[in-house]
């Protein structure tokens, strides 16, 4: 599962995920809480416990190595959903994914950190929920502390960092896995002007021609600048795929919002 | 074309190929052996007063107990309070990971949701915790037996093999509970009860041997009593247990270790959308 890997490079224009009529329908709980006590009031009822959502429906996607790919879509589209299936955390319900490559994902910020330790062993902690191995947080911890700008505060507890140092932090250990194929979710909204520009920064580095790149985000502006390719989803299926200004004009038109500000800032 | 690293398709009921899942989850170790020292810490075992409580509970707890015993008026000589600390303790590691596997799922919402990784390191993480509160305890019981001034003996190495059934069945209930209360979540309030009586079920507050030969019967119901009955007799009373509660303790853990981590592996994909 997803562990970066020294491995051999790829080759650009090589395939990295494949994706084929792919269908997700969850069964998911009613209830926030599923309990057995409500399961037995129920009994003899027949009220149902679960019901089904239909997240992703028929989707199909190439990505290739060289790829930096943008996907955009209105809240509810299975943007989401669809990065949890290419990165092995949900299981399709229909279809197949093929992945050729180690893949890491970067859904959230400061997975797997603890706000009792400090910054220190979070970095760890962290890097190690990240799939990477002790000795490379080791050899790039220098890097890390410098790129979180966070000085002596790395010893300090992670409950006394304001949010800002968190998400800061937070970013620069996800930021140093080197995987073939980087899922980002929406997690680059972090910090301060200065620190968005820099992790936006962090991320173009990434793009190289023996990576794939996938980008989550509502900033329109930022995915004209970064992508080479954007892929429009609507509840659940792919509406247009293809090169950035057409599929993003495509969409805002669809939203009738046109060139507003509200989508074109922000990370 | 090169072959795909990882493909996924829909599952169907039943294991993941068991020798990727075993291998990512070994390359994953030293991931759980810093989880579960955070989660230490979050706890304060890092401090001094923290591991001093972490030894004062059970030594409370087995005052309390002592005092029960004299008051409703059984043996309590030296080997009585030998006895219960040893077995209470060890009642604790199982215990432990019954409340700390509980909600390891649960709790870890946001990591199963955001990285893919073998799901059942959150329970084995829960029974590393429980064993680490658990050894401290052990120096404890060596200490109280010097000094009640009991015989040392080699057959109290029959001692680790029974530590080494007591981590399997603990690591097998840890892991069956956790993935239960995905589906039920009232169990981790339910359970406080559920350990009390397999407390009292258990050959800790009396011996075995005291047991009443038409209860002794059910205790094969009990994973817990011939565990502790082998516990008892190699630590406390320097004897070799006896081999037909070697076997069944040993048949109890492999059973439900094999059981738990069944129903788990087959379930642990939907985990992510069933939190």
């Amino acid at each position: 599962m997803n562990l970066p890997s020294a491995s051999s490079p790829h080759k650009t224009k090589e395939i990295a995920v494949c994706v084929r009529a792919l269908g997700l329908t969850y069964t998911t709980a009613i209830d926030r809480r599923p309990t057995l006590k409500a399961r037995v009031k129920s009994l003899g009822r027949g009220s149902k416990q679960t019901r089904v959502i239909r997240a992703l429906d028929n989707v199909d996607l190439d990505v290739e190595y060289g790829q930096v790919l943008g996907v955009i879509g209105a809240n509810g589209a299975g943007k989401s959903s669809m990065m949890r299936v290419i990165a092995g955390i949900i299981p399709p319900s229909q279809g197949r994914i093929e992945v050729f490559g180690s893949v890491s994902t970067l859904l959230a910020l400061g997975v797997g950190f603890n706000p009792s330790m400090s910054g220190r062993d979070n970095v760890f902690l962290g890097g190690l929920a990240a799939g990477m191995s002790r000795d490379e947080i080791a050899d790039h911890f220098q890097e890390i502390t410098e790129f979180s700008e966070l000085g002596e505060a790395i010893d300090a507890p992670m409950r006394t960092y304001s949010s800002g140092m968190f998400s800061r932090l937070a970013f620069s250990v996800a930021a140093t896995v080197r995987p073939d194929i980087l899922i980002v979710d929406e997690a680059l909204s972090t910090g301060d002007a200065k620190f968005k520009e820099k992790s936006l920064n962090r991320i173009k580095e990434l793009r190289s021609d023996d990576r794939a790149l996938i980008l989550v985000s509502h900033a329109m502006a930022t995915l004209r600048d970064v992508c080479n390719d954007v892929a429009w989803l609507h509840k659940g299926k792919l509406v247009q795929r293809g090169a950035p200004d057409a599929t993003i004009n495509a969409y805002q038109e669809f939203l009738q919002l046109g060139k507003s500000a509200a989508i074109d800032e922000d990370v | 074309m090169s072959t795909p690293l990882q493909v996924y398709e829909p599952f169907k009921a039943g294991l993941p190929p068991l020798v990727r899942y075993w291998k990512s989850l070994w390359s994953r170790r030293r991931f759980i052996s810093e989880y579960s020292r955070s989660e230490l810490r979050e706890q304060h075992f890092d401090s001094v007063f923290g591991q001093l409580w972490l030894v004062l509970n059970p030594l409370l707890l087995s005052a309390v107990y002592y005092l029960l015993i004299i008051i409703i008026g059984g043996a309590s000589d030296a080997l009585r309070y030998a006895h219960l600390t040893a077995t209470l303790f060890l009642f604790y590691l199982v215990a432990n990971s019954l409340t700390g596997g509980v909600k390891s799922i649960t709790a870890g919402q946001r990591l199963i949701l955001n990285t893919a990784f073998p799901r059942i390191m959150l329970p084995i993480s829960a029974v590393v915790i429980a064993v680490f509160k658990f050894l401290p305890t052990l120096v404890i019981f060596f200490i109280i037996r010097s000094v009640l001034g009991l015989p040392y003996s080699w057959q109290m190495l029959w001692a680790l093999p029974i530590l080494l059934i007591t981590i399997i069945l603990a690591l097998g209930l840890a892991i069956t509970i956790s993935c239960i209360n995905v589906y039920f979540r009232d169990i981790a309030s339910f359970l406080p009860y559920l350990t009390r009586t397999l407390l009292y079920l258990s050959p800790i507050l009396y011996e075995a041997s005291a047991l009443k030969p038409a209860l002794r019967s059910l205790q094969v119901l009990n994973p817990l009593f011939p565990i502790l009955e082998s516990w008892s007799q190699a630590l406390v009373h320097g004897q070799a247990p006896q081999g037909s509660n070697l076997l069944a303790a040993l048949a109890w853990a492999i059973g439900v270790f094999l059981i738990g981590t069944y129903f788990f592996l087959s379930r642990e994909r939907e985990f992510a959308v069933r939190l």
